[in-house]
């Protein structure tokens, strides 16, 4: 796969605020690639400064192997799906979709009939038939999401930012559009950067997943990688399935305020700070006189609360420094005994499952 | 105090309120179907007639009464009021744009823009009228007292689309950007049409602003008269109910600009509602 973007050494500040602080990244072509962070992680100045709405203060932009940074925006070719969609509020569905392909200033279509089949076709494409004449103003969230995807789409740019397209739309039909998102791409066969704060919507819909974090990209790698491999503590942090543990590393042990974490075999993984990180699915809850087998890690904890969701049950615990500790258990796996609110519990992890990080 | 009390003294309040600020228009209103030409401007009305208004427009027989000197001083304020609208708010228009990003001496420019609506007309009116004399430059209605009537309603102009850009989303402009829409068509094919009730809100300002102005006018116009000179040379001999019926049908001119206005404003609206009419039938 070849790069259609290559972003080096990316800088931005707002006064004292390092919104982009020297990022490299790389885009493949013909690819669905998603970038997560938190809020406030320069993940739309990221996208703005990509799509020439925003100046770098330093750092180069090459796309498809001409440098752009000082290209105005409507000569990029990149297209840009906004959260909130801006739309066309006077124009119909049909116009909307046109816009761009008829105003245009590199090859506009002013052949109302061309104008006419190449619109029908996208309408056709991203399922809008037969509301072509509404306002924009009278169709639901979800269609007009697929009005803004059809605006940039008909225009066919080598590349798509897409701002947290999905914040907008309700749960129910979060769900549907990313199969659909991923389909209409892949009938397009451009590249998405979908950025999104949300770890799941990252995980499921990028084949290339990117953490920022503070004006870097903190990981880039499938979504497997980045769910069972996280590169640092704050990536895990923000893939929010797993405990962490602020401490340092000593001899044989995980050291934190709590406990003196015994470490398994694996080599502690070097990320600039340390950490040790356990997933919540990968505890177990027992009874505190029950026996701790060699390879465990055993932490006592009062049990607060749990939550059901169906397939799994996810409780809380407060450990003994205030701070919440999380365990998920599957249903379909083990079916956990009741626990008592207030009463103090023993959780335990294999070693080798923990991450630590040097 | 209960509040039952509180909402009766305020209702007392806002109908005196109203009454005294349309009981001079329904005064001259009445005194405008006085009888004539012996009727005068004072009650008891005579007798109800539309001499006034026939007298107006020169279909009563010759009387002592002259005609109102006004045809065209008349011609002269709807020119002078379109041209002032028509470059007021094309600046007011470009500078809030302008003004949407922060610039070197944005500060100085915004006051210096706003002091035109500020200083009082008389001063602005005879300063005019001192410097057209330094220079040598003859005073014109379409001259010097045009120039002084966009740097009084520039302003206001102004204010009103700065306070429209200021609720306008720029999300839009920069989707028809990323779209490959040059700024320029950007602009003409999205902002304007969006910001076009607060253009017309801009038009109606300066127009009816420039259409009364006096002050201003009374120094910098020369000898050609603007419609409120004309009308107010006529108070200084003796006041006849013509004036008054001139003032009626003005207001109904103004009313049916309003109403323009008015119905301007509503089609965007109501063409966004009938096209989804048309979709459900």
């Amino acid at each position: 796969m070849s790069a259609v973007l290559d972003l080096s050494n990316v800088r931005k500040t707002y006064g004292a605020l390092n919104a982009l602080d020297g990022l490299d990244l790389t885009l493949p072509d013909n690819a669905y690639v998603a970038l997560l962070g938190p809020s406030g992680s320069g993940k739309t100045t990221l996208l703005r400064v990509i799509a020439g709405f925003e100046t770098p203060d330093a750092g180069s932009l090459t796309f498809k192997g001409n440098r752009i940074e000082g290209v105005a925006p409507h000569r990029r070719d990149i297209g840009f799906v906004f959260q909130n969609f801006a739309l066309f509020p006077h124009l119909s569905v049909a116009k909307n979709i046109a816009f761009g392909l008829e105003h245009r200033d590199i090859d506009p279509v002013t052949d109302p009939k061309i104008l006419h089949t190449r619109v029908k076709d996208m309408v056709a494409l991203v399922g809008l038939d037969g509301l072509e004449e509404r306002a924009v103003t009278q169709i639901s969230g979800g269609q007009r999401q697929r009005v803004a995807l059809a605006r940039t789409l008909i225009t066919e740019p080598s590349l798509v930012l897409l701002d947290e397209p999905l914040g907008a739309l309700d749960a129910n039909l979060r769900g549907r559009m990313r199969l659909e998102l991923r389909a209409i791409r892949e009938r397009c066969g451009v590249t998405f950067l979908h950025v999104t704060g949300s770890e799941s919507e990252a995980l499921a819909m990028g084949d290339l997943v990117l953490v920022l974090d503070q004006g870097k990209i903190a990981q880039a790698a499938d979504a497997d990688t980045v769910y069972n491999q996280p590169k640092s503590p704050a990536v895990a942090r923000f893939l929010n399935c797993y405990n962490l543990f602020d401490g340092t590393l000593s001899g044989n042990g995980f050291v934190n305020p709590l406990a003196t974490f015994p470490l398994g075999g694996a080599i502690p993984r070097q990320s600039g700070q340390p950490g040790y990180a356990i997933r919540y699915d990968r505890i177990a809850v027992r009874p505190l006189d029950e026996a701790v087998a060699n390879d465990e890690v055993r932490l006592e904890a009062t049990f607060v609360a749990d939550e059901y969701s169906g397939a799994a049950i996810n409780s809380f615990f407060a450990l003994d420094d205030g701070r919440v500790f999380e365990v998920e258990s599957h249903l379909s796996q083990t079916v956990p005994a009741a626990l008592q609110p207030q009463s103090r519990y023993a959780l335990v992890w294999k070693r080798d499952d923990a991450l630590v990080y040097a | 105090m209960n509040s039952s009390g509180t909402k009766f003294a305020l209702g007392v309040y806002t109908s005196l309120f109203l009454v005294f600020l349309y009981a001079p228009m329904v005064v001259l209103g009445i005194l405008s179907f006085q009888t004539g030409p012996e009727g005068g401007p004072q009650f008891p009305i005579i007798e109800w007639s539309t001499y006034w208004y026939q007298h107006l427009f020169g279909f009563t027989p010759p009387s002592r009464i002259a005609p109102l000197p006004i045809n065209e001083a008349l011609f002269r304020s709807l020119v002078l009021s379109v041209m002032t609208m028509i470059v007021s708010t094309v600046l007011g228009v470009s500078s809030a744009q302008a003004f949407r990003r922060k610039f070197r001496g944005s500060g100085v420019a915004f006051y210096l823009i706003v002091l035109g609506m500020m200083v009082p007309g008389v001063l602005v009116g005879l300063g005019m009228a001192l410097v057209a004399n330094v220079l040598g430059i003859d005073r014109h209605w379409w001259g010097t007292a045009f120039v002084l009537h966009v740097v009084y309603t520039y302003p206001f102009a102004f204010l009103v689309m700065l306070a429209i850009l200021n609720r306008f989303d720029p999300s839009v402009e920069e989707a028809a950007w990323s779209l490959g829409v040059s700024p320029i068509r950007t602009f003409r094919k999205i902002t304007f049409p969006l910001i076009f009730p607060g253009v017309l809100s801009a038009m109606l300002f300066a127009f009816t602003l420039s259409y009364d102005e006096f002050s201003r006018t009374l120094f910098a116009s020369g000898r050609d008269l603007t419609l409120p000179l004309a009308i107010y040379g006529t108070f200084s001999v003796e006041v006849h109910p013509n004036v008054f019926a001139f003032g009626v049908l003005t207001t109904i001119f103004s009313f049916a600009l309003l109403g323009v206005y008015a119905a301007l404003m509503t089609l965007s609206i109501r063409r966004a509602k009938r096209i989804a009419i048309q979709e459900e039938a």
